[in-house]
């Protein structure tokens, strides 16, 4: 009997069978990737471990106690701990206030800061996790915050602890470290559920793979007799390719210009004295670790966010003062980052959804008022184009996959038709299949000539679609690079802030 | 808030069902849990339900709902409006009084013939309650008053200003109550019905919800104001212009809240007099439709209309079977409490 069990899980959703008599065995100290595409079932599975869904069918053993866990304290009681997405942290509290929070070491009626410092200093120590119990966590780096995550959940003794993407938002170096720390994790004891969608992760730090597609387990591999094709077919039942096919082609005219950019954030400069030039028929790739002000960056660009020095040209014309809906008049459009909070209404239709930007223009509009009938022939059409997978026009999207609600983000923003497309993190988040759609789809704009500006902090998608790239770190362009000047080493050092003279 | 309006979202029902089933239900628990209350005290429920029925559309009482329901159904989509794009106006109040008051002034005073008098009545006190309210909306866009704040603290201005004006320069000295003189004749809204309460107004006020739930449904506008209400952000990365349409939803609002108050002293209360606007609180009454409908004007509607029919057989079950009207106000809050719930519970799964 395996160390955790988690047996014939069935769990419904209004429409959905996210899990289907799954089964999961893991072993005591193994690193265990469970891999799938959008809306196969893997953050269900993961949330019912975690106790924040409770199964329709089937239930938890761990250490051969069968368990129900009504909720997260449950679990953290029973030693299930997870690092999430997006961290829960207190950011104006200490390293240490954040691990023993709800858990403090007391004298009386007091906190004991003192022994509280000491046992996360001998628990970083234990598991080789340097970390400044005493540091504010609003000034530590990303990849410190997510170490900070996993201490929380070794403090309250965690024997199992599930990562989801946990290099989502880390540069190479950090999640190299992280994969260490993985590996150390596992060597004391701990067992790690590692959640990703990245095949070079899996291969280089997992022990075994279970694979999920469309709620059911379709494979179970160990990893040292695989190989990525493997699991790409395990996770999407055919061969994906994981290149994008593309032509040399000469770029054209300047569409999108950008002057001596200044862009202020929250409390810093986000966006420092950034100049550049997007021709038509090119995709400059704009790459960094997240962070680096490429957000504030394309936010103004769009008219998201106030500029707070230079210009913005739009095919020779300065839309810098203009607001959004002049901006994308004079041909821009944009894929934004956040697909559930900024570029779509999760609980609006998808018809809704899609006629964003054509509700004032014929022939969805005609006198001001919506013609229904055309409103919905063009949410039929895109579905059909796009091939989103969704149960009718009248859906709301917020029951997508990500995968499916990027492509309604990405059908829409196409069908625009703009010379300018501001494409940033497109396929964040979204499976293999649709990856290969999306690039394709963005390399197709291309070479019918439209100019395409990428944001991505996925150095393979960077390398895999770009003319040229673009660094930035701490708000500024530290480097411009042809796509044959640039591969991976050199991009990581300029990302890490190693500045060279900027071409 | 946003409960209510998660509760209409949900529904996979066409719209106007999913406006109705959950308001049906919270009725039949109001009703049970009222019954029960009045059989403990020893009142028959039975009684008091076809008493509360009767009251409410027997005979002439038919009318009395529909006269009650038309400033309600006013009210409740001036707050709906707003709401759908996920704004709130809670100046309604001030801008009825100033409405009202503006009408009674221009019938009173301006040397036109009747027809033309009560005519600019309406659209100035219309227009005036509008501009009340799109000033509030300014404070917003252009200085960041929250328009939570500031509606609700302008309504104090404007219905002290109305109110001093009746106290002294324009007071009817043959009056006790601080009113303006009676409006004459031939400037009033004439009666639809002859013998019932119901007034031109309601042709008005039909006019104006019609056009509204057409509006919501079918133009770009109302789109993009039922965009903004679901997502500003996805709004605002559409190239909505969220102020301007900040600035002249608040106007429609504002300017129905005034027609409200124009149509009630020109066809029902003939004199401005202070408090008489707010005194039966249509403004509370239309609010809570709003809420309970989550901003769907049908749905605010449909509230509006049932509370109105609350409240008069509320009235006439006091008078006729001295059945406490106490009830009826029992009956509204666990209607709401009860919808409010259902929202939280859809909500969580």
């Amino acid at each position: 009997m395996a160390f955790l069990e988690m047996i014939d899980i069935v769990k419904r959703f209004p429409g959905v069978l996210a899990n289907d008599h799954v089964n999961l065995a893991v072993e005591q100290g193994e690193i265990h990737a469970v891999m799938g595409e959008n809306g196969a079932g893997k953050s269900t599975l993961m949330a019912i471990l975690y106790g924040l869904h409770a199964p329709d069918e089937g239930y938890i053993r761990l250490d051969g106690k069968t368990e129900i866990f009504r909720s997260p304290i449950d679990a953290i009681e029973r030693g299930v701990g997870m690092v999430h997405q997006s961290f829960k942290l207190f950011e104006s509290l200490t390293v240490w206030e954040n691990i023993v929070y709800r858990r403090e070491p007391r004298r009386g009626l007091f906190i004991d800061a003192k022994a509280a410092q000491r046992q996360v200093a001998e628990l970083a120590a234990r598991y080789g996790l340097p970390i400044d119990p005493i540091a504010r966590v609003g000034t530590l780096p990303v990849g410190v915050r997510q170490r900070l995550e996993i201490l929380k959940a070794l403090y309250r003794h965690a024997r199992i602890l599930i990562l989801d993407e946990p290099t989502a938002v880390l540069t190479p170096g950090e999640a190299v470290s992280l994969f260490e720390v993985i590996r150390n994790l596992a060597v004391n004891g701990c067992t790690v559920l590692l959640v990703t969608h990245k095949l070079n992760e899996v291969m280089a730090v997992s022990d075994r793979i279970t694979v999920l597609r469309d709620g059911k387990v379709t494979d179970r591999l160990v990893t040292a007799e695989t190989n990525p094709t493997e699991i790409v077919r395990a996770m999407t039942g055919r061969n994906v390719l994981l290149q994008v096919g593309k032509t040399a082609r000469p770029a054209g005219e300047i569409r999108l210009e950008v002057k001596h950019l200044v862009v202020d954030g929250r409390n810093r400069r986000a966006v420092d004295d950034v100049s550049f030039a997007l021709r038509s028929g090119e995709i400059l790739g704009i790459a960094g670790v997240a962070g680096n002000g490429q957000s504030e960056l394309v936010e103004a660009i769009v008219g998201l966010w106030p500029t707070d020095g230079g210009a913005i040209l739009v095919d020779g014309k300065d839309v810098t003062a203009l607001p959004i809906a002049g901006r994308r008049d004079a041909g821009m459009s944009y894929i934004a980052e956040d697909r559930s909070r900024t570029a779509s209404a999760g609980t609006a239709s998808a018809m809704d959804n899609l006629a964003l930007g054509f509700h004032r223009r014929r022939p969805i509009a005609v006198h001001g008022l919506l013609n229904l009938r055309e409103m919905r022939g063009w949410a039929r059409t895109l579905i059909r184009k796009f091939d989103i997978r969704i149960a009718g026009e009248t859906t709301p999207v917020g029951t997508l996959s990500g995968g499916n609600l990027q492509k309604i983000v990405i059908a829409r923003e196409l069908a625009h038709d703009a010379p300018v497309l501001i494409a940033e993190q497109p396929t964040r988040g979204v499976d293999v299949g649709a990856i290969e759609f999306i690039h394709a789809e963005l390399v197709a704009e291309r070479d019918r000539g439209h100019a395409i500006l990428l944001v991505s902090a996925e150095l393979s998608e960077i390398m895999a679609l770009s003319d040229r790239i673009i660094v930035m770190f701490e708000g500024r362009i530290v480097a411009s690079l042809t796509r044959a000047e640039a591969d991976e080493a050199t991009l990581g050092l300029y990302m890490a802030g190693g500045r060279k003279e900027a071409a | 808030m946003s409960a209510f309006a998660g509760l209409m979202r949900t529904t996979k029902l066409p719209q106007w069902v999913g406006s109705l089933l959950p308001v049906f239900w919270a009725v039949i628990v109001g009703f049970a849990v009222c019954g029960a209350i009045a059989g403990t005290v020893g009142l028959s429920p039975l009684l008091m339900l076809t008493e509360l029925i009767k009251g409410a559309v027997e005979g002439p009482q038919i009318f009395e709902t529909v006269a009650r329901a038309v400033p309600l159904v006013g009210m409740a989509l001036a707050a709906a409006m707003p709401l759908r794009a996920g704004i709130v106006n809670l100046g309604t109040d001030g801008q009825l009084v100033l409405g009202g008051c503006v009408a009674a002034i221009i019938a009173l005073y301006l040397p036109a013939p009747d027809g033309v008098r009560i005519v600019l009545a309406l659209i100035t006190g219309t227009l005036v309650g509008g501009a009340y309210a799109a000033l509030a909306a300014a404070g917003e866009i252009y200085a960041r008053v929250p328009l939570l704040v500031s509606t609700w603290l302008m309504s104090y201005p404007a219905k002290g200003l109305c109110g001093w004006l009746v106290h002294a320069p324009l007071a009817d000295p043959l009056v006790a109550w601080p009113s303006t003189r009676r409006i004459p004749l031939g400037t009033r809204l004439e009666h639809l019905i002859p013998g019932t309460p119901i007034n031109d107004g309601f042709l008005l006020i039909a006019f104006a919800a019609i056009l509204i739930v057409f509006l919501d449904r079918r133009s770009s506008v109302g789109y993009e104001l039922r965009l903004r209400g679901l997502n500003e952000r996805f709004a605002r990365y559409g190239g909505v212009a969220i102020d301007r349409q900040t600035f002249w939803l608040m106007f429609a609002s504002g300017a129905m809240a005034g027609l409200i108050g124009a149509v009630l002293v020109l066809g029902s209360q003939y004199r401005f007099t202070d408090g008489a606007l707010t005194a039966p609180q249509y403004t509370w009454s239309g609010t809570l439709a709003a809420l309970l409908a989550g901003g769907e004007p049908l749905g605010a509607i449909i509230a509006a209309v049932l509370f109105a029919a609350l409240q008069t057989g509320g009235f006439a079950m006091e008078r006729s079977v001295e059945i406490p009207r106490v009830l009826t106000m029992v009956l509204e809050s666990i209607v709401i409490l009860f919808l409010a719930m259902r929202g939280a519970i859809w909500r969580r799964r």
